[in-house]
């Protein structure tokens, strides 16, 4: 098995507020392993997104405050590190791509002068140098006419181009791994898909890991080699993309997939989810998914014990009481190096 | 583009296309937002007639020495000598002054620099202009304004070139016995004061005065206001907490009270009266700069910057601070308004300057305590400044203020 380049262990996260803390982030483990592409799903709130910021601890303490874990990267534990540490792993070593295109630039600069900041930083390549890195990075990414798109101010391009622009700054540094932090939701449906040709093109180009935040489960069966699924500010399910697709244990991924429209399916409503997610203030005990699950039927462990992560089958992992052979499954950390080979079959399977 | 790549959904660039020329008077140009901003305020006929006027006292202020001099511009003796009497008595300052203009206006006019490069450039030439002068100029300190007049009249220059307005703003012209109060006539323009100075000389002279209190009292404000202003809104929390605390104790403070008690007990001094207005005026400035940081600082952009691992100084200073920084420009043209409007009511308390500064202030003081009457000269021109001047500011505030707010700019249309 190769060398992990990124390993987050038994992350605790927590958030003071005035009505006591509040906690984002539980016990969450995850593995990224150079050139894969992990996929961490979950609904709003789940904690995906602390778990991506807390990486590059972007997170502002206070609120935010870590209660034990670990994040290695390639062997350090950035929780350890000094700010300015933190600052050259920043854009160099990791980086990370947000959601927003539309308000992820600073419209008060130039697309190149945006770029050549971050290229002047890290590469040490500032004046006509870092433009050349720049113009190289937003050709790489597709843009045409770059030379004269570097002069550009960012309300002078699209969503689709500006997206572009984040994948060529954060690239520009050469990271070898990018955090993708919902990328193409904010764009329309065949940018989406440009954009996450792009990402795989680069990162097959550069043996890059990506960290792939979505929910849209569309996108991580085109995408993921392995999918690490959030609810409650919990990983309740870990498996390669294939097994999840196939086989889903918990109740949760189950439902996630029912509610998938199907085409050519003839129903008149959509099967989602009973219910709500709980509030991460008023969380409800034992199993967080009890109050919404189907395969509870009256079982007082669901709702007093706690399920944790446990590695049901070989490479794939599931926190559910009532998941077949869950009891005798032993608790390990999630790994798994696989990557994916076939992506028509997985697609065929949420089409289907 | 090869066949392996991905369908692009860019539009190819048009065949002969050139990017819009930045000064050209296309929609689509490139243009920074503070390019637009700047340029929709000063559209705007108020601002205009501000700038014309700010521009104006700037000209006056900096050519004071050469507009109004008792010291000949160009003498030529009987024996065939020429000289300046008036440059070989300029000071350092008045030197530095001209050569920062004049290299501000050429910089601006060939527009060829950023806005920073452009500032470093002037400040450069300005102390290099100002060691350089200091090492050259030997002014008289006791100056004879009078004595190229008497040499003149006792035949000594076969001729003489005099400045348009031929008297320094100190000249009591004790050669031509009493000038003392004399209403505007042809020989002075606008009167004299009840020394015998030439109203006009000195009120080109106040121009100078004028300009810098406002301008470096408010550069002090915004300096303190900006920089406490970022730090509260970015750190919030406690800092914040205290921060605003210590701004209500600062905005408790009566300024003119403080500034009374300051030139009472440290003496009268321009510096430190632009010091004191800068120290006491940052309040409001702070409190701008906090409202925006706290908005900004969620915003995505700041956090891809960080994310970018760029310093704090950069994400605060370059990536923050010109997104948030409009209400505080707007605020500052307001301040320069205010301080010359406070140090106008010092001077007119007889708490300002002293009778050798000429400041629009003083001058109206003067017009209270002269005797014989009413002297109207004395107040009416000054005090017509002084109103033109903040009047200009405040037009200018306005106008950058509806450029900058789209909201306001609506509901005015």
């Amino acid at each position: 098995m190769p060398e992990p380049l990124l390993q987050i262990r038994d992350l605790n996260i927590a958030f003071e507020t005035s009505r006591g803390d509040v906690r984002p982030v539980r016990d969450m483990n995850l593995t990224i392993f150079p050139g894969q592409t992990v996929a961490v799903v979950g609904e709003s709130g789940c904690g995906k997104s602390v778990t991506a910021m807390s990486i590059l601890q972007l997170l502002p303490k206070p609120p935010a405050k870590y209660l034990s874990g670990q994040i290695f990267f390639q062997g350090r534990d950035l929780l350890k590190e000094s700010e300015r540490a933190m600052r050259s792993v920043r854009g160099k070593d990791i980086a990370m791509i947000f959601q927003e295109p539309m308000t992820s630039l600073n419209p008060v600069y130039t697309i190149g002068d945006q770029i050549v900041e971050a290229v002047a930083l890290h590469q040490g390549k500032s004046g006509r140098a870092g433009y050349a890195v720049a113009q190289q990075a937003l050709e790489d990414v597709g843009i045409a006419d770059p030379a004269r798109r570097l002069g550009e101010y960012p309300h002078q391009m699209s969503g689709g181009m500006r997206q572009r622009v984040m994948i060529a700054m954060a690239l520009s540094c050469q990271p070898k791994l990018l955090i993708a932090d919902e990328p193409t939701t904010a764009l329309d449906v065949t940018i989406q898909a440009q954009i996450l040709e792009l990402l795989r093109k680069l990162q097959k180009e550069r043996n890059m890991a990506i960290m792939l935040i979505t929910h849209d489960l569309g996108v991580v069966a085109e995408n993921a080699d392995a999918v690490a699924v959030m609810y409650a500010s919990r990983n309740v399910e870990t498996a390669t993309v294939e097994e999840l697709f196939d086989h889903p244990m918990h109740p949760y991924t189950e439902g996630l997939f029912k509610s998938i429209p199907k085409l050519g399916a003839n129903r008149d409503r959509l099967d989602t989810i009973p219910g709500t997610v709980p509030n991460p203030q008023r969380f409800p005990a034992g199993c967080k998914f009890h109050p919404r699950c189907h395969r509870m039927q009256g079982d007082v462990k669901c709702s007093t014990v706690e399920p944790n992560l446990r590695e049901v089958q070989p490479a794939h992992w599931a926190s559910c009481h009532h998941v077949p052979g869950y009891e005798s499954a032993l608790v390990t950390i999630p790994t798994i190096s696989h990557k994916r080979q076939i992506t028509a079959r997985v697609t065929q399977e949420v089409n289907a | 583009m090869t066949a392996s790549q991905p369908p692009i959904a860019v539009a190819p660039a048009q065949p002969g296309y050139r990017p819009p020329d930045a000064r050209g008077s296309s929609e689509m140009a490139p243009r920074s937002m503070w390019l637009q901003a700047l340029r929709e305020t000063f559209a705007r006929p108020g601002a205009q007639f501000g700038r014309v006027w700010v521009v104006l006292l700037a000209f006056f202020g900096v050519f004071a020495p050469i507009l109004a001099n008792s010291y000949p511009i160009l003498v030529k003796s009987k024996a065939g000598q020429v000289f300046s009497p008036m440059l070989a008595n300029l000071f350092p300052i008045d030197f530095t002054l001209i050569a920062v203009f004049m290299a501000a206006l050429i910089l601006w006019g060939t527009g060829r620099f950023s806005f920073l490069k452009s500032l470093l450039t002037i400040l450069a030439i300005g102390v290099v202009t100002f060691l350089i002068a200091k090492a050259v100029c030997n002014p008289d300190p006791t100056p004879q304004y009078d004595e190229y007049r008497r040499r003149e009249v006792a035949g000594e220059f076969s001729s003489v070139i005099r400045t348009i307005v031929p008297y320094s703003p100190n000249d009591r012209l004790r050669d031509r016995g009493d000038q003392a109060l004399l209403p505007p006539s042809r020989q002075y323009w606008l009167g004299t004061t009840e020394f015998g100075e030439d109203m006009l000389s000195r009120m080109l002279a106040a121009c100078r005065i004028a300009l810098t209190i406002g301008f470096i009292s408010t550069t002090i404000a915004t300096m303190i206001g900006v920089s406490y202003g970022a730090l509260m809104g970015y750190n919030g929390g406690t800092i914040d907490l205290l921060g605003m605390r210590f701004i209500e104790i600062v905005e408790a403070i009566p300024r003119l009270i403080l500034l009374l008690i300051v030139t009472v007990s440290f003496g009268r001094s321009l510096y430190l009266m632009m010091v004191v207005i800068g120290l006491v005026s940052w309040t409001s400035d702070a409190r701008f700069v906090r409202a925006e940081f706290m908005k900004l600082r969620k915003l995505d952009f700041v956090q891809a910057a960080v994310a970018v691992g760029l310093p704090r100084w950069s994400v605060l200073f370059r990536h923050m601070l010109p997104n948030g920084i409009a209400p505080v420009l707007v605020n500052a043209s307001f301040g320069v308004a205010g301080a010359i409007l406070l140090e106008s009511v010092l001077s007119f308390l007889g708490l300002g300057l002293g009778p050798d500064d000429p400041s629009w202030g003083q001058m109206l003081e003067q017009a209270r305590k002269g005797g014989r009457g009413f002297n109207w000269w004395i107040a009416v021109f000054p005090g017509v400044a002084i109103f033109l001047t903040v009047f200009s500011y405040i037009l200018i505030g306005e106008a950058a203020r509806d450029a900058i707010d789209p909201k306001l700019k609506k509901l005015r249309d």
